[in-house]
């Protein structure tokens, strides 16, 4: 509980000194085993706060395993275990103590496939206000119902049918629904698992400006196959291969001016 | 130069689109030349052949079956009765003496009957409870006392049979129905004076020692109240159940083994519940025997496995990433359960609860442990009384060689396979209109 208190103290500091280069999350020496085989070696990574970090790398390569760390979805994930330390404005959240549904509310998840209730789409927005009690009233939920459906530009295409079920929608709109739904529930960082493999270049473009918008309050870390819209949309950058960071930084000049050969060769489009 | 290789390729390629092919085909006949594709396509028809054939045999027992009991049965929905002139004399009434009336009635029928055995013989030809209804009409209008009125009376089982199914021949050959009876019904349909009714009396009455006053409604009610006990029972602990070992516990060895007995459990002879529950609810709580309490707690006992088995699939075919996506949005196990995964598979639930208890409905031998199987002529008020329940009133009517019990028998079964089909139904509908597609 007094431990609680100081991260929300700890916080609340962080959050009055957030400056260009403050770190939001950072993990120290993070390893992640699947059963023996390991996935992750030694991440160490600085999150910026109110900065997108983009996360690229070949398939396989951890990327998702590494994300799944930052809210702890890994602990639903038989076999998974987890080393070294994820700390969330300066706090470990591999602790014991630590409250994971609270954690799991202010880090919010847009998985790699789209995965709505079988709800019907005004309950899918509405479910994760609904239980942290961030409404007050139906009025202020439709409304809140209705922003975020717009933000993700799934307003018009799904306005006249809200209590159509969920899983009804095509594949590309219940990926901006399930982004509709992190992003509901108003996390202060939010992760995305390629958030646009399934979208047409309009729908890209409405979730990178929805990013752009974000990251004026929020962390975004996002995982991309696409290097434009890495270079397009974030301000870090950090690659990964075969488990292991191999260069992290500045995206301009991952893009422009890569340290390393593998890095330079992922990009180019050499491999992966 | 490169114009004259390009077309020399294209020229090669043309070639090599022409060359026959066993696998490009000219026509698309259903007769083709090649032997391995004749085979292919006789294999198809064979299979296709086999499932018809079976799925005939299945439907001749089936139709055998519901042949066989409609045959016997229908007629038991209809009861003869006799038209009778009966004089209320008031000073027979005084003294009770209904059943004189009513021989008086048929010695004006038939006159001219001296014989006792041949009088005994025509009294025979109404049913023993015509004293009763006879009273029951002076009891609701007493200003019939001193006239004479003409009154339908139901006739005896063994006259009710013989003049529903006209086996004259037969009915006198097995001795059921005498010579000098046969003339009288043949005189009285001739005359009119017979006819056949609806036969309230089997849904209106319990189980009776005579054949034409027997009825179900004392059976249906026992059934419903053990069924009711049953669910209560079985299907908070069943799902609960099943939802701990699917959302919540660990999987260890110790999961793993509840899981196994579960398993067994569910193939576990029903007649070793029955044991069971007259040796726990009987001798140690000491229950009440024969009631639809106990009844409905050992068909619960029969029924948890299977609940809890249905459970955990309808849970398991919850795709996981629907649980990741709840808890991801910072919803409790218990939220993920009950706002998500319980709800979705819930139609799936419904289903397996639903047929469980249809097989419950229909079970009969833990009931005979428990000494359901007592002659229960009441309608079951509380659920200590003593109950019987279809299935066992079935047995009950099956083991009695009296002819007016078989189309009885058969026409309970008519009424336990009509509720068995109309739960069969909910499940379907249940399944057709909630189920949930991924
Ligand atoms: N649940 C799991 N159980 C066992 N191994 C897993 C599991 N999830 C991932 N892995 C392994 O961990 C490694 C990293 O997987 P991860 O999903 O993080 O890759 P990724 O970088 O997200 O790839 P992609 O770009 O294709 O999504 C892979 O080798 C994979 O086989
Ligand atoms: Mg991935």
């Amino acid at each position: 509980m007094v431990k609680n208190m100081n991260a929300e103290k700890k916080k609340t500091e962080n959050v009055a000194e957030c400056g260009l280069e403050n770190i939001r999350m950072k993990t120290q020496n993070l390893s992640v085993f699947y059963n023996n085989d390991q996935a992750l070696h030694d991440i160490n990574l600085d999150i910026a706060c109110n900065k997108v970090t983009a996360l690229i790398g070949p398939s396989g390569c951890g990327k998702s395993t590494f994300m799944r760390c930052l809210n702890r979805m890994n602990d639903y994930v038989e076999g998974c275990r987890v080393t070294g330390k994820v700390r969330l404005d300066g706090f470990n959240i591999y602790k014991d103590n630590v409250d994971t549904i609270l954690l799991r509310q202010k880090v919010g998840m847009v998985f790699q496939k789209p995965n709505p209730f079988p709800k019907s789409i005004y309950e899918n927005v509405a479910y994760g206000p609904k239980i942290h009690h961030l409404i007050e009233n139906k009025d202020e939920l439709d409304a809140l119902v209705e922003k975020t459906l717009k933000r993700v530009g799934l307003w018009d295409e799904v306005a006249d049918r809200l209590s159509a079920p969920g899983t009804s929608l095509s594949g590309g709109q219940q990926q901006r629904l399930c982004i509709a739904r992190a992003i509901a529930t108003k996390p202060e960082v939010v992760l995305m698992d390629e958030p646009c493999s399934a979208l047409d270049p309009i729908a890209t473009a409405r979730i990178e400006e929805l990013i752009a918008e974000l990251e004026q309050k929020f962390t975004i870390v996002i995982i991309t196959h696409s290097m434009q819209q890495a270079e397009r949309v974030s301000d870090h950058t950090a690659f990964f291969h075969m488990g292991h960071i191999i260069e992290a930084g500045d995206t301009q000049k991952i893009f422009n001016d890569p340290e390393h050969q593998k890095t330079k060769d992922y990009i180019g489009g050499k491999f992966g | 130069m490169i114009k004259i290789f390009e077309r020399r390729t294209r020229i090669a390629m043309n070639r090599v689109k022409k060359k026959k092919s066993p696998f490009i085909y000219k026509s698309y006949s259903k007769k083709p030349k090649h032997k391995w594709l004749r085979k292919r396509n006789a294999q198809e028809q064979r299979f296709k052949r086999t499932g018809v054939f079976c799925i005939l045999i299945a439907f001749f027992f089936l139709a055998s079956l519901v042949w066989n009991i409609f045959s016997n049965g229908y007629s038991a929905f209809t009861e003869a009765q006799i038209n009778l002139p009966v004089e209320f004399q008031a000073e027979l009434i005084e003294d009770d003496a209904y059943r004189k009336i009513i021989q008086n009635s048929l010695l004006e029928l038939f006159p001219g009957i001296e014989d006792r055995k041949e009088k005994r013989e025509l009294f025979s030809l109404i049913s023993r409870n015509a004293p009763h209804i006879l009273e029951k009409i002076v009891e609701e209008d007493p200003t019939v006392i001193g006239r004479k009125s003409m009154v339908w009376i139901p006739a005896s089982s063994a006259v009710s049979i013989f003049y529903k199914q006209h086996l004259y021949e037969q009915a006198k050959r097995s001795g059921k129905i005498s010579t000098s009876q046969v003339a009288w019904v043949t005189d009285l349909a001739r005359t009119q004076n017979m006819r056949l009714k609806f036969n309230a009396t089997f849904f209106k009455n319990g189980d009776s020692r005579e054949a034409e006053q027997a009825g179900v409604l004392a059976s249906t009610i026992g059934s419903f109240m053990t069924i009711l006990v049953c669910i209560a029972m079985a299907f908070p602990l069943g799902v609960a159940t099943a939802i701990y070992l699917e959302e919540f516990a660990r999987k260890s060895w110790f999961t793993d083994f509840i899981e196994i007995n579960i398993n067994n459990l569910a193939a576990v002879p029903s007649i070793i519940f029955g044991l069971l529950g007259l040796s726990i609810y009987l001798n140690i709580f000491g229950l009440p025997r024969s009631s639809s309490l106990v009844g409905g707690m050992v068909l619960a006992l029969l029924i948890l496995p299977v609940i809890v088995i249905a459970t955990r699939n309808a849970l398991q075919a919850v795709p996981p990433s629907i649980r990741y996506a709840a808890a991801a949005l910072g919803a409790t196990p218990t939220q993920v359960v009950f706002h998500h995964t319980l709800i979705y598979a819930l139609p799936g639930i419904m289903t397996g609860v639903i047929l469980s208890i249809a097989r419950a409905f229909g079970e009969t031998a833990p009931l005979l442990m428990i000494g359901m199987v007592a002659f229960i002529a009441d309608v079951p008020k509380t659920f200590t009384d003593p109950a019987t329940t279809l299935p066992v009133q079935v047995y009950l009517w099956a083991n009695n060689p009296e002819l007016g019990f078989v189309e009885k028998t058969a026409a309970a079964i008519m009424v336990l396979l009509t509720f068995m089909v109309l739960i069969n139904l909910l499940a379907i509908y249940i399944r057709r209109r909630f189920e949930i597609k991924w």
